[in-house]
């Protein structure tokens, strides 16, 4: 899973939402907060034709409005962006689990 | 007219008591275009300062406006604690260097402003300072003359009435828009209680 | 763990602010400090200074304190409680124009990532923003 663009390397994955009624305010914050544990700039969108947002940001997470099924993108850049990836398509396949944290 | 420590002190307590009597109708009011607290939250701050009596007559007079802002702020609740704190909070910073009655409108000035600022309001919003605005014009225009209190005591009325046929567009009232109109204001009349409290105790000491 | 910036509830009703605070804490976590304050002196709906107060030291932290409300008068007496503060927590502390369980579930989500206080502030206020 490794693209390469003008700005350098990204990693990017696909998961599909398996979560019941979607994408809503509780794994919103569940993904926002495990992607602020990463350095790495990290984006998301639910649809090839929607738009990257950034997914530290709680706001455009919540408005994403993901319904159930749909499939995530996720993509990263930076030093830690393969691990970043990695643990945010665990989050999103294992259905928001609640941390320990 | 000399402000004397003991009149001040009884000054407050007359308009304290006043407060307190009206707390029924006040709070009626009140349950007409707001959320009906107005005259218990007024009856509980100004308990705590008629308790507070014989501190606040023993200060100087900069400090006995603090305390009062202070005890206000702390134990009025709803949003009337903070702005009738701010008066007189903010009144009792401008005392600093000034002297009663010379400097009385700019005093009363600089309380104005303050609720003005806490309550980001202005006149014309059917709210306190659609009393305590023309009081102050009062106050400036008429400074020195004799008939002074009456003055007041009369721009305070008629202000208070003027509230009536306002629409609010500040404080819980505003969200009745059209049907805020016919009221009287609950915050211009405790105003308007305090300041006729004020101008009859000075009176009866003149 | 660095501090993180603490949040505080204002709402004219108890049951509200203990409400809003349950779901932050159940949402974002337990790192984040939360506290809240609702009805007057005398437990009747309404907002009271020295309660808010009470809620902003428990709140504390060196990171700041943002605070979110919900009516008028909760805002009103927000400010007057920051005022009352020493000077030198004054700075620290803002009042988020936000909806109260909204914004609070999104500035403490900030928070969490160790965020600064205008960083969660504008969080929070990027519903009213938008």
């Amino acid at each position: 899973m490794l693209e390469t663009s003008a700005d350098g390397p990204f990693v990017t994955g696909k998961v599909r939402l398996v979560h019941a009624v979607g994408m809503h305010a509780r794994p919103a914050v569940k993904l926002t907060k495990l992607a602020k544990r990463f350095q790495a700039q990290i984006s998301v969108r639910a649809s090839e034709a929607a738009d990257w947002i950034n997914a530290k940001s709680v706001a455009k997470v919540m408005a994403l409005r993901a319904p159930r099924d749909s499939i995530i993108e996720i993509k990263a850049h930076g030093d830690d962006a393969e691990a970043a990836v990695a643990a945010l398509i665990d989050l999103v396949a294992t259905d928001f689990p609640d941390a320990g944290s | 007219m000399t402000l004397q420590p003991d009149t001040f002190k009884s000054l407050v307590k007359v308009a304290a008591e006043q407060v307190i009597a009206s707390a029924p109708e006040l709070t009626a009011l009140d349950q007409a275009i707001g959320d009906g607290d107005h005259g218990t939250n007024m009856k509980r701050g100004f308990e705590a300062v008629l308790s507070k009596l014989d501190t606040i007559g023993a200060q100087p007079l900069d400090e006995a406006f603090k305390t009062i802002g202070k005890t206000l702020v702390m134990t009025v609740g709803g949003a009337s604690g903070p702005l009738y704190g701010s008066f007189f909070l903010a009144a009792g910073e401008a005392l600093a260097g000034k002297k009663l009655p010379e400097d009385l409108a700019d005093v009363f000035g600089s309380g104005v402003n303050a609720v003005s600022a806490r309550g980001r309001s202005h006149a014309g919003e059917k709210t306190m300072l659609d009393v305590l605005v023309p009081v102050l014009e009062t106050l400036k225009a008429d400074a020195g003359r004799e008939d002074l209190i009456e003055r007041v005591r009369t721009a305070a009325s008629e202000a208070v009435a003027r509230t009536a046929p306002m629409q609010a567009t500040k404080g819980r009232a505003s969200f009745l828009g059209a049907r805020s109109v016919g009221h009287v204001d609950p915050g211009a009349k405790s105003s308007c209680l305090l300041l006729h409290a004020v101008c009859s105790t000075l009176e009866a000491r003149q | 763990m660095s501090d993180t910036v603490g949040i505080v509830i204002v709402s004219h009703s108890r049951d509200i602010a203990k409400g809003t605070a349950d779901m932050v804490r159940q949402m974002v976590g337990s790192e984040v400090k939360v506290a809240f304050c609702g009805g007057d002196p005398d437990g009747g709906l309404g907002t009271n200074v020295p309660g808010i107060i009470d809620a902003i030291n428990d709140a504390w932290s060196t990171k700041g304190v943002a605070i979110l409300v919900d009516l008028g008068g909760a805002e009103t007496n927000s400010e007057m409680a920051v005022e009352m503060l020493e000077p030198e927590r004054r700075k620290m502390v803002v009042v988020c124009n936000a909806p109260i369980v909204e914004g609070a579930v999104m500035a403490a989500t900030e928070a969490a990532g160790g965020s600064s206080l205008e960083q969660v502030r504008a969080v929070a206020e990027e519903l009213t923003a938008g």
